[in-house]
């Protein structure tokens, strides 16, 4: 039997045959073995039937021998849709680049992200990214499947704990987790803690190396208070000793003093800027103030979160004057002595406290209070000293 | 055929229970409702106009009338008949 769809790719040709002998020439053509279907006599004698394209090339010996004659009435198949696709070449020609571009644009990186990242830079991923083929411009077919490529750059970057890549359309995003990493201790020589200043021990504990000396015990300047020796081998000495320690303070601090204090005069320019330059929209007119101090305030114009660089910017002008303040010789006092606490504070370590302090001696003499103020303060006293092999006993 | 082996076969279809239209070449015909009709074993169109197939068959003929008819298939020993039949016609010119 006949296959439709076989017959259409082959190519099917109606055709219609006139002439007296239709029935001989249904016989004959059977004989020759062309297969014919949907014959149809028609009303003006025509006998209507189908073929296909290489059986009706067979069909010129038969009409000559029944003396019929053939009318093609219509072509269709594939090699007929073929070649009527083939007349509107230009328009398939444009279909097919169009395709073409279209595949060929969306099989490219365009982008390359990089996300999650924080202390590891940025170009160093892209680097490693880079050698395994993902980088922009590059195909998509080149690479390789992103479960594999996210395993060799995890292992290409060693201070990460995982890497992820996915693609959104022709952008790669590598997402990056980074490995939390100890802190790389610095590399220690062996060394005893000395005493920086001469103090009073209140506090001693060692976490490594002998401790030399006790609580209460006086010691001076250079003293070992952790030996670095310990059991005849060398350590790194480590620990904490707190003495208390003397701070003599000479304090001056004057009774009169200038401050700067606006006056409440104050004028408003605004301005139109672009980029460096700005334009002067208000507030002309001459400033005549001594002193004055400025504020600008910029007002960008925003689009969503962007930061456009134009838009208005406002300045104001303030007047100050320089005012001469007065204070009591006890306001002296106490201000001096916290000057100098603070500078314990600064000099000695945050987590020195201040024990007691005494006011030794006070004077007001050239409109200034003259001090001498004894600090009590428990404070951090080691220092690090280093063994020397070779000068050892 | 001659009258032995003829006689022959008849006795072979007998005895072993074949289908006449194998041993004889005889018409077979299938008929579904009033619209489609297979015929095997024809010897060829004699006429064939939408009203009236006529059709020779290795012992006298076979008339098929109707209205439409169209010849769906035809091969050198099948044919296929579409259309409204309403009548089939059997013309054996047999020489019993």
């Amino acid at each position: 039997m006949r296959s439709p769809l076989l017959s259409s790719i082959k190519g099917i040709v109606t055709i219609i045959v006139s002439g007296e002998n239709q029935s001989q020439f249904i016989n004959e053509m059977t004989k020759e073995g062309i297969v014919a279907w949907d014959l149809k006599p028609l009303a003006d004698g025509g006998l209507r039937l189908k073929v296909s394209v290489p059986h009706f090339f067979l069909l010129r010996p038969v009409l000559k021998r029944t003396g019929c004659r053939l009318n093609i009435q219509k072509r269709s198949g594939l090699p007929f849709a073929l070649f009527r696709l083939w007349k509107r070449k230009g328009f398939m020609i444009g279909f097919v680049l169009f395709a073409s571009l279209i595949i060929g644009l969306t099989s490219i990186v365009w982008d390359v992200e990089v996300q999650g990242n924080h202390k590891i830079a940025e170009e160093d991923i892209l680097r490693a990214a880079q050698e395994e083929g993902l980088h922009r411009y590059q195909w998509i077919y080149n690479l390789n499947s992103q479960d594999k490529l996210a395993e060799t750059l995890t292992r290409k970057l060693p201070n990460t704990s995982w890497v992820g890549i996915s693609r959104i359309g022709t952008k790669y995003v590598i997402e990056v987790v980074e490995a939390s990493q100890p802190k790389d201790n610095s590399l220690l020589t062996p060394h005893h803690l000395v005493s920086k200043t001469d103090a009073v021990i209140s506090h001693i504990y060692a976490e490594r190396g002998q401790p030399k000396v006790k609580k209460n015990d006086r010691v001076r300047k250079g003293q070992i208070l952790i030996s670095g020796i310990q059991g005849g081998q060398t350590v790194v000495s480590k620990g904490v000793v707190k003495g208390i320690v003397w701070h003599e303070y000479d304090i001056s601090v004057p009774l009169t003093y200038k401050q700067k204090v606006y006056t409440g005069n104050m004028k408003r320019k605004g301005y139109l800027y672009f980029g460096q330059t700005a334009i002067q929209l208000s507030g002309y007119g001459k400033i005549d103030y001594i002193q004055s101090k400025v504020l600008s305030d910029l007002n960008p114009v925003r689009w969503r979160d962007l930061k456009l660089p134009f838009g208005y910017m406002t300045e104001t002008v303030f007047e100050t004057t320089e005012m001469e303040l007065t204070r009591t010789t006890k306001q002296a006092q106490l201000e001096g002595i916290e000057r100098a606490r603070s500078d314990v504070l600064a000099k000695y370590g945050i987590d020195s406290t201040i024990q007691s302090e005494k006011i030794l001696h006070e004077k007001t003499d050239n409109g200034k209070v003259y001090m001498k103020v004894l600090f009590e303060v428990e404070q951090d006293i080691t220092e690090e000293l280093p063994l020397v092999h070779n000068q050892g006993e | 055929m001659s009258q032995i082996s003829r006689r022959f076969r008849k006795w072979t279809a007998d005895k072993l229970d074949l289908p006449n239209d194998l041993v004889f070449n005889l018409p077979r015909l299938t008929l579904i409702g009033g619209k489609q009709l297979y015929i095997e074993n024809h010897r060829g169109v004699k006429h064939f106009s939408p009203e009236l197939l006529n059709l020779k068959l290795s012992e006298g003929y076979l008339e098929v009338t109707g209205s439409n008819l169209v010849i769906q298939a035809i091969m050198p020993e099948e044919i296929v008949v579409e259309g409204i039949i309403s009548d089939i016609k059997y013309r054996g010119v047999g020489e019993k």
